[in-house]
């Protein structure tokens, strides 16, 4: 094979297998929400693209919703400086922050291998169980505007497909089950 | 004779031209079956192009109010719209419950609906870019002050 052409087919494979790559890299991720309730035989699933979600975010402007972010007002906080206390969870260690009993109810909240975990327990009957898992890289993106009452909620929607595959909530309430998730699969199967 | 072929063929290039372009946008299909016996059956394919033309050629007063309506929106709708048509097909909402389904869809460039249940199935397919031609057609109705 003469040297140009053998030259121009290894371009070729170096700019198919870039090509792939770039692909992979690029391939949506989808937040899924999967609502089940197997004794009255009903589910609901919803399945959403984030880069969708992140460019209608910004274009929606209405009530405490602008350009992305979300106004929460001091009365909405009852005087609690959630900034505060995310830059001290941000800096300690793995560690349990709350942890709390009370009639039969388990509350724990932890900071678990770069996660935010909340674990409520509902001990008897109809008891529910709520486990939430947000990646601190997502909490960091919502609080990361300049003003100090705003949640920068279509950077927390970057941040989570950054972030890969991951579930976020599963409550488990009596017969009913909800599941939030996001990976790069278009459909829940 | 050569020239009655002649003649003959460009009619036909003219109708498959014709046929091409008024396809070129997709096709919109609304199909309605009722279950119980002797129940209706619709079942209706259009090319999506008719749609906007619809739009620009529809009475103005008649849908003046839902294009101020729709103004707010228009970015979202746009946003939507556009985001739609680069992602790939998925299935937005799947809702079961006892005698009823319902799916909303993106398939093939299109958005598509079906409802199943005891009394009827409905099924409408509408092609995006179909779709997004017919807001721009209804937005511009509005009053240039509203816009």
């Amino acid at each position: 094979m003469p040297k140009g052409m053998r030259n121009l087919a290894l371009l070729c494979a170096l700019a198919l297998a870039l090509s792939t790559v770039v692909t992979a890299a690029q391939k949506d991720h989808y937040l899924h929400i999967k609502v089940d309730d197997p004794a009255k035989g009903e589910s609901v699933n919803v399945n959403l693209p984030l880069s969708m979600a992140e460019k209608i975010l910004p274009t929606v402007n209405r009530g405490n919703l602008h350009q992305g972010r979300i106004t929460i007002s001091n009365q909405d906080l009852d005087g609690v400086d959630l900034r505060a206390i995310l830059d001290a969870i941000r800096i300690a260690p793995d560690n349990e922050f709350v942890t709390m009993k009370h009639h039969g109810q388990n509350v724990r909240v932890a900071k678990s291998n770069g996660n935010l975990v909340v674990h409520v327990h509902e001990a008897g009957e109809g008891g529910h169980n709520v486990d939430i898992t947000v990646p601190m890289k997502v909490v960091d993106a919502l609080f990361s505007t300049a003003k100090k009452d705003e949640l920068d909620v279509a950077a927390a929607i970057r941040a989570l497909a950054d972030a890969g595959d991951t579930l976020l909530v599963s409550v488990q309430e009596a017969t009913q089950h909800v599941r939030i998730w996001v990976d790069s699969r278009s459909s829940q199967e | 004779m050569v020239l009655l072929g002649k003649f003959a063929l460009g009619i036909a290039g003219t109708a498959v031209a014709g046929m091409g372009l008024l396809c070129s946008e997709g096709m919109i299909q609304v199909k309605d079956v009722e279950k119980r016996p002797e129940g209706h059956q619709i079942h209706v394919i259009a090319p999506a192009l008719l749609l906007p033309i619809g739009m620009h050629f529809a009475p103005k007063d008649g849908i003046s109010e839902a294009s101020s309506e729709i103004q707010p929106w228009l970015p979202t709708i746009r946003a939507a719209l556009a985001q739609l048509r680069e992602c790939d097909d998925f299935a937005f909402v799947e809702v079961n419950e006892p005698g009823r389904q319902v799916r909303l869809a993106k398939s093939g460039g299109s958005l598509v609906v079906d409802v199943n249940d005891e009394e009827e199935s409905v099924h409408v397919s509408a092609p995006i870019r179909a779709m997004a031609t017919a807001v721009e057609e209804l937005a511009a109705v509005a009053p240039a002050t509203e816009r």
